[in-house]
């Protein structure tokens, strides 16, 4: 990863490609990588859509080696959704891929001046960008199908679909999984539409005929590897609860802890949740010949996937994600799996975020266009987005807008960006998360479900306010750390618990690129990248009054704890104060 | 005292004297005064699998002392995100 790659797509004569040396991002990748180079290049004022946004992807730090976990794909913009810098990142293959092509980073820039759609092939022979408009209008299935013709299966496709071109808010960008589903998405803040508005469908990248990334040090990086590998495989929450019944376990604890947000967070349990349950899930995509357990890409140790057939057995879509299943299902008043899958592959066919799609879905049952609870109706609106309707614009557009439009009260966003899947109201600390993070609301940017519901890496009360600030604090460094090295983030759960796991990956990270590294040079990491996207923030305009959840929560009290949002002002002001 | 039992993500009672032995699911009368920990060794679980049990919504140790109608809900280590 020695070179940065800048694609002026505004380029006259057509989309121009400059090679560069990393320099000052040397040895950084991922969110470091994406969120530093986005502070410093990019008007915090420009708009999102314009030419003056850049849209950067990077591969993780680790990310091309042999090393295990290490294949997230970070993608970087100022969003569109939200007005603040974004970091959205995701599996499948493209990160490994990208890495071992060299690149550190390809940036699109600019803006063309014509409706030309284009696609970016990057192999090892360098850079090739050609006009083909015969993809306008795919869906990301069919797109990666009909490019799979063209570049074949030993390649992976990072691709927008329909709701990308069309420039909706809530557009994702698709990664390939390792059988070349456009399953895995950077999902978060309208990436897929700043990628539309620069005229982007697809960008193909084959590493035929190069290398994994070598390590500087290579018998102390495969010990640490190893040493890391088995923490995983040890650890019960990475080693047998997320392989057996992924992220999706956690709608029986959420329900019961009384956390889990239903009908468009009226209330904290969802009667039928059971039905939704990832052992319910599980038990379903076994018995159709799917699986749940899958990788999204090789390396993948933990195996939180899964493959959900029909009930004729024939695939339907990768396993939904436990926020999928809960913002089309208990958000919306729906209990049936098949409902949610179809949802699930709707939303990656057209290519837009399923927090996002399942929050505003639940937002329109509250303007009364649909019934909670309408399975058909939730199908339809999504139909409307595929088609880019009228209507289907303003959802694709998501909660925030929707709520303005059909003149919805309780609307569940920050910074326009909307909740997932756990109540701020039952678990303060998740909500310092949303309210504070750079991104707006977003559970993974500090994951204090962990320590106030799982008991993962300590025990907070998560219907008291103690504590909570300095969780999220802690939380949002490592994680703003762990998103720049291209582990999937999930490896949390066993460093949390096992000091030995921890030190494994930093003697990865050290052997890897031949220094030491100690905890409190992630935390300077973590602390640095965070400060970046502060910066950005505040010179976007933003201030500590954004660093709030929407007022409902603050009075309305939700069942069954019948709890408000208890975090003072003051107490959401300290969270950056290190 | 009557309990109402919800084990989850793999965990059945393993009690072959029980009604709901093998199950995930059922209602128990249980002696007064019974503790989580005491409802584990009743319910047969495993005890090398450290467990999180909600009761009544509220995540309680394993010292807590249940009463009657309690809802006793019990995990292995999960999590997800
Ligand atoms: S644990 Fe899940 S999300 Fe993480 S890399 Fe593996 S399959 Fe992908």
């Amino acid at each position: 990863m020695d070179k940065i790659a800048r694609i002026d797509m505004g380029a006259a004569g057509g989309p121009k490609v400059t090679m560069e040396e990393v320099g000052e991002y040397v040895g950084l990748g991922g969110r470091a990588l994406t969120s530093l180079l986005i502070a410093k290049e990019v008007h915090p004022l420009c708009h999102a859509l314009g030419a003056e946004n850049k849209l950067v992807f990077a591969p993780g730090m680790l990310s091309g080696t042999a090393g295990a976990m290490t294949g997230r794909l970070s993608v970087g913009c100022k969003s569109p959704l939200t007005g603040t810098i974004k970091e959205s990142n995701a599996g499948g293959q493209a990160a490994q891929v990208l890495a071992r092509l060299g690149y550190a980073a390809i940036i699109l820039e600019g803006k063309p001046a014509s409706d030309d759609l284009y696609k970016i092939h990057v192999n090892k022979d360098g850079i090739q960008i050609s006009v083909d408009n015969s993809l306008k209008l795919l869906d990301n299935y069919p797109l990666v199908d009909k490019l799979r013709k063209e570049y074949g299966d030993k390649v992976a496709y990072i691709t927008i679909g329909t709701a990308g071109e069309r420039k909706l808010l809530a557009a994702s960008i698709a990664c390939t999984d390792p059988e070349l589903r456009p399953t895995r998405h950077c999902g978060r803040g309208g990436v897929g539409a700043v990628m539309g508005a620069k005229g982007v469908k697809a960008i193909i990248l084959d590493d035929a005929g190069m290398k994994m990334r070598p390590p500087k040090e290579p018998e102390k990086y495969r010990d640490a590897n190893r040493k890391f590998v088995e923490g995983l495989r040890k650890h019960p929450v990475t080693g047998e609860g997320l392989p057996a019944y992924g992220t999706n376990v956690l709608t029986n604890v959420l329900n019961e802890a009384g956390g889990y947000p239903t009908y468009n967070f009226k209330t904290g349990q969802f009667a039928t949740s059971a039905k939704l349950s990832g052992e319910a899930q599980a038990e379903l995509e076994i018995k159709r010949g799917g699986t749940a357990t899958h990788g999204c890409h090789r390396g993948c140790v933990i195996q939180c996937s899964g493959i959900y057939n029909d009930k004729d057995g024939h695939y339907l879509t990768k396993q939904p994600e436990y926020e999928t299943v809960w913002s089309h299902g208990g958000h919306c008043g729906i209990d049936d799996l098949d409902t949610v899958a179809r949802l699930d592959f709707m939303d990656d066919n057209i290519g837009v975020d399923t927090i996002e799609m399942g929050v505003t879905i639940g937002v329109a049952m509250d303007a009364g266009i649909i019934e909670f609870g309408d399975k058909e109706g939730a199908i339809r609106l999504m139909e409307e987005v595929g088609k880019g309707t009228p209507l289907g614009r303003v959802l694709g557009c998501g909660a925030a807008v929707t709520g303005k439009v059909y003149g919805v009260e309780r609307v569940p966003v920050v910074k326009d960006q909307a909740l997932p899947a756990y109540d701020p109201r039952a678990i303060q600390g998740i909500g310092v998360t949303y309210a504070t993070t750079t991104m707006g609301a977003d559970h993974t940017a500090g994951y204090a479900i962990a320590t106030n519901i799982l008991k993962v890496g300590g025990d907070v009360d998560p219907l008291k306010t103690e504590g909570q600030v300095e969780l999220s604090r802690n939380l949002q460094i490592a994680t703003a750390a762990i998103d720049s090295t291209g582990m999937c983030l999930f490896i949390a759960f066993a460093i949390m618990d096992q000091p030995e796991t921890f030190q494994a990956l930093l003697d990865m990270l050290g052997a890897f690129y031949g220094i030491t590294m100690t905890g409190d040079d992630v935390v300077a990491l973590g602390k640095k990248v965070l400060s970046a996207e502060r910066d950005f923030n505040a010179r976007a305009g933003f201030t500590k009054q954004h660093d709030r959840l929407p007022r409902f929560f603050y009075t309305e009290p939700i069942a069954p704890h019948n709890q408000t949002f208890m975090m003072k002002d003051e107490e959401l002001d300290e969270v950056f104060n290190w | 005292m009557k309990l109402e039992i919800r084990l989850f993500a793999g965990l059945r009672c393993g009690n072959p004297e029980l009604p709901c032995y093998g199950q995930s699911e059922c209602d128990l009368e249980v002696p007064e005064g019974t503790t989580i920990r005491e409802l584990r060794t009743i319910l047969a679980i495993d005890p090398a699998i450290s467990l999180l049990s909600m009761v009544n919504n509220h995540h309680e140790h394993e010292e807590w002392v249940l009463k009657d109608n309690d809802r006793v809900g019990m995990f292995p280590p999960i999590g997800g995100g």
